[in-house]
């Protein structure tokens, strides 16, 4: 994928690091009233923030699995992370959104086998 | 009972790449991509890590929105300004480590004074904190 196409490539790389601001102005949105009207700074500065919060978090997460050895961070990780710095009500609701999501990842990786098994 | 939202969600994210990303309100690829530059020590990153994150995001756009939200409404203001992020982080505990990343309230009336572009610098100069 040619992503560095167009005459400015350090705007790519800047972008690269900050996620859509149309994501981020849509989340935003859905906790506004309908009137409510957003600044294009505002919107700027919740992207820079947003960048940041993922550092902050994956640096902790990450620290944590050098402890303890391991170099693949995973959903645990960003959970005790979240945890870490504060957001206790973040790691709980992330506890239970990643054990649902692991329980479907079972489920799709048991229906597999069974397809398998049967094939044989 | 099935908590069809959640449920539907995850299940589309989980599955391929590319139709988990049209699914998510957040693109994985990106996520990820912003974790491996925050530290140098990030080997390897799991597959549901960037679809946690994902859905951490979301909560934590939501309440500084809220909280910026609660001081623009104050001011009987209907466009949410960036001040009203800026006081809000200031206003709330768990939200210090952003405080480097914005400008005081003192010296955004100074920077209101210069072209946008000096914002852009401003925000810009944690660059080297965020990435190599």
């Amino acid at each position: 994928m040619e992503d560095n196409i167009g005459s400015d490539e350090g705007s790519t790389k800047e972008q690269d690091r900050l996620l859509p601001i149309a994501n981020v102005g849509r989340i935003m949105k859905q906790v506004l009233p309908p009137n409510a009207k957003i600044s294009k700074q505002t919107k700027e500065t919740m992207q820079e923030c947003v960048s940041e919060f993922i550092g902050f978090v994956t640096s902790e997460a990450s620290e944590k699995c050098r402890k303890e050895r391991r170099k693949t961070v995973n959903g645990d990780d960003i959970c005790c992370a979240m945890e870490t710095m504060g957001f206790d009500d973040y790691a709980g609701l992330l506890r239970r959104y990643l054990h649902i999501y692991r329980g479907l990842e079972g489920e799709k990786a048991n229906q597999v086998k069974a397809m398998n098994n049967t094939q044989q | 009972m099935r908590q069809a939202g959640i449920y539907s969600r995850i299940s589309s994210s989980s599955s391929s790449g590319r139709r988990g990303s049209q699914q998510h309100s957040l693109p994985l690829a990106r996520i990820k991509k912003i974790m491996k530059k925050s530290d140098d020590g990030v080997e390897m990153i799991s597959g549901e890590a960037p679809i946690v994150f994902s859905r951490a995001i979301e909560l934590f756009v939501e309440e500084l929105t809220r909280k910026s939200w609660m001081l623009a409404a104050e001011d009987k203001r209907r466009t949410l300004q960036r001040d009203d992020v800026v006081s809000a982080i200031h206003g709330t505990d768990v939200f210090d480590f952003l405080v480097d990343l914005v400008c005081v309230p003192d010296q955004q009336n100074e920077r209101k004074e210069s072209p946008v572009g000096s914002e852009t610098e401003t925000v810009g100069s944690k660059r080297t904190k965020v990435g190599p």
